[in-house]
């Protein structure tokens, strides 16, 4: 017979049209592989239809569902309540929308706001260089690849910038500074300086502190540390 | 996903003790380890800036009253703590250095050494804190200290001369590796000293007995204000996101580090 475990959910409200902040706790009976996101559907449905909560692909590759659990950003459609519990020794659990943009209502941010970071770091090859004569492709051999293919699997859910010790407040952020490291380490892109001007700028690479917060709470487990020492480096 | 890793790497291998303690504990396991150590090296840095506030003030040039503070148990207890931050504040720098521009990735083991060697630092101090009336040679001892943070620092300035990063930053890494050498052998060279144990104002006077000493004081001195003024304004530009608020704030930091020279240089008008 699975484990039974009686949980107590205290969630972050908020109320934009009467302006007012508040927690509010849900109690719940539940099984050990239910997600957070089952616990938010089955709090809509049995408990408080006013609950908002944001998710779309709930298989961890949209990172739309962020949240703080307990003060520690994860994705709430990737953490089981088995896992949780297992992780933070409690059944208690204070939930929280991430701080990196602006909220909209309860744990519903708007990420538009917080993809603003990423567009400005160019998340794509600015300009690619001219394929070889009478080839159709770039070659790009597997040994290159490797240095950099663990960051491509960013799914930009904004935990690392949640967790970092500089706050993000005037950061680009881990995930930022990385979709344009990435980029840097292509050999496809020939438009560096528009990248390292923003990478060894105030708000880039200057304000990491290596707490290395960003590479401990990533969900996809990508070293983003690891990508942002090789900008301190000048590896590029 | 991995929700054990609270189990392996550093958190079970190093730090057993700090993982029984609720807040530490707490935080570590929302954001890691090394953010608990983050968070520790900035204190310890703030720390150090009053640490060393205190010290300048104390030995310029003052009525005889202020001198007889030190004596104080409370004071003597001061000074050891601020050797155990200096030596946890140089070390870990020393790691980060590693990490961010030597490509050393094994940060485990220097967590473990950061702690442990921090930890015998202390001790080392504590203990010529204890037994006193040591006598070392300035212009050896200075001269053995002084040209390893020189090595050190230049190691640091060849890896980092010719990369984009903004010259303020680069100094901070250059002066904080000169440092990371010469602030835990100050600690030492003050109890150092032949009957004046815990007498510092001797120690410094000792320092400018010859013009290399009196060198080394300078470098030590200049290395330390800008370490210190940069790394205020470090952490000040991660929170304040206003630009006036920023300006403000830069000048008020600008002026304290001016206050202490100020400061330095009439100690070395003694």
């Amino acid at each position: 017979m699975s484990k039974s475990y009686s949980l107590t959910l205290t969630i972050r409200r908020f109320d934009p049209d009467a302006s007012r902040r508040w927690f509010q706790t849900y109690t719940l009976s539940t099984g050990p592989i239910l997600r957070f996101v089952d616990l938010f559907r089955r709090i809509n449905v049995e408990q408080d239809a006013t609950l908002a909560w944001t998710s779309s692909c709930e298989h961890a590759q949209c990172g739309s569902c962020s949240v703080k659990v307990n003060g520690r950003p994860m994705l709430a459609c990737e953490l089981l309540v088995e896992n949780a519990v297992n992780l933070f020794g409690t059944t208690k659990f204070r939930i929280e929308p991430v701080t990196v943009a602006p909220v909209v209502r309860d744990l519903v941010v708007d990420w538009e706001k917080a993809y603003e970071r990423v567009h400005r770091a160019k998340p794509y090859l600015i300009e690619p260089k001219e394929l070889p004569p009478g080839m159709t492709e770039h070659r790009i051999s597997p040994g290159k690849i490797a240095r950099y293919e663990e960051a491509t699997r960013c799914i930009n859910c904004f935990c690392c910038a949640e967790a970092c010790l500089s706050s993000c407040r005037n950061f680009i952020g881990p995930n930022a500074a990385m979709a344009g490291i990435v980029r840097m380490m292509d050999i496809r892109e020939t438009q560096k300086e528009e990248r390292l001007d923003l990478l060894y700028s105030e708000e880039g690479i200057y304000r990491c502190h290596t707490s290395k917060a960003c590479s401990h709470v990533c969900p996809k487990e990508i070293d983003v540390a690891h990508f942002i020492a090789l900008a301190k480096e000048g590896a590029f | 996903m991995k929700v054990s890793e609270e189990g392996q790497g550093i958190g079970a291998s190093l730090l057993p003790i700090l993982e029984k303690l609720p807040f530490l504990s707490r935080c570590a396991k929302t954001r890691g380890w090394h953010y608990v150590i983050g968070w520790l090296h900035r204190l310890t840095g703030i720390w150090l800036v009053i640490a060393m506030t205190a010290h300048i003030y104390n030995l310029s040039p003052a009525p005889t009253a202020k001198m007889k503070i030190p004596a104080l148990p409370i004071f003597a207890f001061f000074a050891w703590a601020s050797s155990l931050a200096a030596g946890f504040h140089a070390l870990n720098g020393g790691r980060l250095i590693l990490y961010e521009l030597f490509g050393n990735r094994n940060d485990a083991a220097m967590v473990r050494w950061t702690f442990g060697l921090s930890v015998a630092y202390a001790a080392m101090v504590g203990f010529l804190m204890i037994a006193k009336n040591q006598s070392a040679s300035a212009l050896f001892f200075w001269l053995t200290a002084f040209f390893a943070g020189v090595v050190t620092a230049y190691a640091v300035a060849s890896r980092v001369w010719k990369t984009r990063h903004s010259a303020p930053w680069m100094l901070q890494r250059i002066s904080g590796a000169f440092l990371l050498i010469a602030v835990p052998a100050y600690l030492l060279f003050l109890y150092l000293n032949p009957g004046v144990a815990d007498h510092a104002r001797a120690a410094v006077a000792r320092m400018q007995d010859n013009v290399f000493t009196g060198i080394v004081f300078l470098a030590l001195a200049a290395a330390s204000l800008y370490h210190a003024g940069y790394g205020l304004f470090s952490v000040m530009a991660d929170y304040v996101a206003s630009r006036r608020a920023r300006a403000g704030l830069t000048a008020l930091i600008l002026a304290f580090i001016a206050v202490l020279v100020f400061f330095t240089f009439r100690i070395l008008s003694i």
